[in-house]
């Protein structure tokens, strides 16, 4: 497929490009990517040493906190869970040119969701609490991405800029159900009432997590597959090189673009809904803060490939879970976390640039 | 009451101002400023170790420009040197000077806990006879120094950006990076000193925040003005005083609702905070992609 012959000085149409630069298919992408883990490890080793303490050991405690008994391997995979089910639709958009960083308002609109479905849920049809729930957190999230997506289709609008600054809107907006609707009264903080037992996910047994990460590992599979073996993957990676080939081959864009935005926006509320019921089995105030920002972090951890995303969201949640005991028995800061996670989406960037 | 709610929207919008004058000079020259955030933080950071340091509030001003402009540094390098997407480079950064501050706190400190640093906020400077003047005299000319500073900076700002050759160069980069190309100078070196510098800036504002108005520093206490200081530069139209307007406004908005609770009046403050973000999205539908907005904003340079 050949590009209509640009009339700007552009570089002729090669291998296939995402719009910021990122390759698809660059020889040594995953060398470079875990260059540039490693080089943010040998900064955070640095800081560590800078302030007195051997970061060997330090390394050795978070480790061991992360993965050292069954517990806290289950705390490790619940944090991943919603990094990678928000982080696998993110790679998606991504992929297709779409730059969405509404990962964070819709992963809160998700919570609010999940927990009014689970609330307002008739005791009667019980069983079916913890499917409606979860589906009330999808459709929440992705009525947030449709939000965006039209003001971005609709007003040419920058992508980046609306789900930004709808992000702020959506944190608020758990605040004023909180303080209205779905709230708690005399509790003293933002929190709903706690959820009907019914709609709580279950633990794996011996695990002491939910079957989120479960859920979030099938997702990020069935993502792979659509992105390279079903026709609107294949034209939303023909939307993400050139948009111009994706609209010369008879793709609809805008068709591509509610495609991405709706399906990152149900599973971002998914993980919404996933974070509330499994692990604090209640709405509060806060319980998503950062999460769609890590959810970019991962997908470009995990250079964009959906089945790739899991061990970059692996990383960062079980870095975030181990470094509780860091700080314990080591003395070291937990907020080291953000440095490492910080400093690795710079070197990410910088590593996957290309270089024509 | 009217006055009181003048004084607290200056309040309010001081910070917010030094960081949308940084935010504007990064997206004049083509580079969106959603590291605004993780600047002001590094700015209020550094402020209150330079001044605890030194014991003076001018090493702390300075230390905040260095802070600030060593998170735009980093976004200046991946974003333009290396060409990454400018808003996700932004984003990190924040990440970067979250993490990195709360870390150092701790580590000052030598524990686990972090360090608790408390200094007395600026004093205010009163401008002889000005601050006499009924009514407005305290109100506009009672203000601690970097207040003024704000002032004197937008007015710098309009002037820099109208009446110099550099100012007209940081536009152009921002409008077709290739006819400055083409005119000999390099729009990436234009671009990479505008965020930096813009980033110096910001970190005033940070310094607004932690040495001005609260004397202390706590983890994460920009609480979101930096992403606010991009919508009111957004809202302003991406010029000095439309944003200086802007901020006001939105302190005003905040000031009003504060107000409006202590009087009883049903109001939620939430759906009050929600409100610059809003507008900024109204503005941002309303004119689509203008000619206000910098033509090539958030596309790296062609090579």
């Amino acid at each position: 497929m050949t590009e209509p012959t640009p009339s700007a000085p552009s570089t002729p149409v090669a291998k296939p490009r995402l719009p910021f630069g990122l390759e698809i298919s660059g020889e040594g992408l995953a060398l470079r990517i875990l260059l540039a883990v490693l080089l943010s490890i040998l900064c955070a080793a640095a800081l560590i040493a800078a302030a007195g303490h051997d970061p060997i050991s330090a390394f050795a405690a978070l480790i061991a906190g992360a993965v050292g008994t069954p517990h806290q391997i289950g705390v490790g995979l619940n944090r991943t869970t919603p990094y990678l089910l928000a982080g696998a639709g993110v790679a998606l958009c991504f992929r297709a040119g779409v730059i969405n960083i509404g990962a964070e308002g819709q992963i809160a609109v998700g919570g609010i969701g999940g927990a009014a479905a689970a609330l307002a849920w008739p005791a009667a049809l019980s069983p079916l609490a913890i499917v409606a729930a979860l589906v009330g957190g999808a459709l929440a999230g992705a009525l947030w991405s449709a939000i965006a997506t039209a003001i971005y289709l609709g007003r040419h609008v920058h992508e980046v800029l609306v789900t930004l600054l709808l992000n702020f809107v959506a944190l608020l907006l758990v605040q004023q159900v909180l303080a209205g609707p779905l709230g708690q009264t005399g509790a003293g903080f933002l929190q709903s009432p706690l959820l009907p037992r019914e709609s709580w996910l279950p633990r794996i047994p011996g695990l002491d997590a939910h079957p989120g990460f479960i859920i979030a590992a099938v997702v990020a599979a069935a993502l792979s597959l659509i992105l390279w073996r079903t026709p609107f993957g294949f034209a939303l990676r023909v939307a993400g090189s050139s948009r111009k080939a994706a609209a010369y081959a008879g793709f609809s864009l805008s068709g591509i673009t509610w495609g991405v935005m709706l399906l990152a926006g149900a599973l971002a509320g998914l993980a919404g809904a996933i974070e509330v019921m499994g692990v604090h089995h209640r709405l509060i105030e806060g319980f998503s803060l950062g999460f769609g920002f890590k959810a970019v972090t991962v997908a470009l951890l995990g250079a964009l490939e959906p089945l790739a995303v899991i061990p970059a969201a692996l990383f960062v949640g079980l870095l975030e879970a181990g470094s509780l005991s860091m700080q314990r028995q080591i003395g070291v800061p937990s907020a080291l976390v953000a440095v490492i996670e910080g400093l690795t989406m710079l070197f990410v960037l910088a590593a996957t640039v290309r270089r024509t | 009451m009217t006055i009181d709610i003048i004084a607290a929207a200056i309040r309010i919008a001081t910070p917010l101002l030094f960081a949308a004058l940084g935010g504007l000079l990064s997206e004049r020259s083509g580079v969106f400023a959603v590291g605004l955030e993780g600047m002001m933080l590094a700015g209020a950071f550094a402020a209150i170790i330079g001044a605890s340091a030194t014991g003076s509030a001018l090493g702390g001003i300075a230390l905040a420009i260095v802070g600030g402009a060593i998170i735009a540094t980093a976004v200046a390098v991946i974003a333009v040197r290396y060409r990454a997407d400018n808003m996700v480079t932004g984003l990190a950064a924040n990440i970067l000077a979250l993490g990195l501050t709360s870390y150092l706190l701790r580590v000052i400190a030598g524990g686990g806990a972090p360090a608790s640093i408390h200094l007395d906020p600026l004093a205010s400077w009163p401008i002889p006879y000005l601050s006499d003047i009924p009514t407005i005299g305290p109100l506009l000319f009672d203000q601690p120094p970097l207040t003024y500073l704000a002032v004197i900076g937008c007015v710098l700002m309009s002037l820099f950006l109208r009446r110099t050759q550099a100012g007209l160069t940081l536009t152009a980069t921002g409008e077709n990076p290739e006819a400055v190309f083409a005119s000999g100078s390099s729009p990436m070196r234009v671009r990479m000193i505008a965020i930096i510098t813009g980033g110096a800036i910001a970190g005033l504002g940070g310094a607004v925040l932690s040495l001005q108005q609260v004397g202390t520093f706590t983890d994460g206490m920009t609480g979101g003005r930096g992403y606010l200081a991009l919508a009111s530069l957004i809202v302003g139209r991406w010029t000095p005083w439309g944003a200086a307007i802007a901020c006001l406004a939105f302190g005003a908005a905040e000031a009003l609702e504060l107000r409006m609770q202590t009087f009883g009046v049903p109001v939620s403050s939430y759906i009050v905070q929600m409100v610059p973000y809003l507008i900024a999205l109204a503005v941002l539908a309303g004119i689509g992609r203008s000619s206000r907005m910098p033509a090539s904003i958030g596309q790296p340079l062609p090579r």
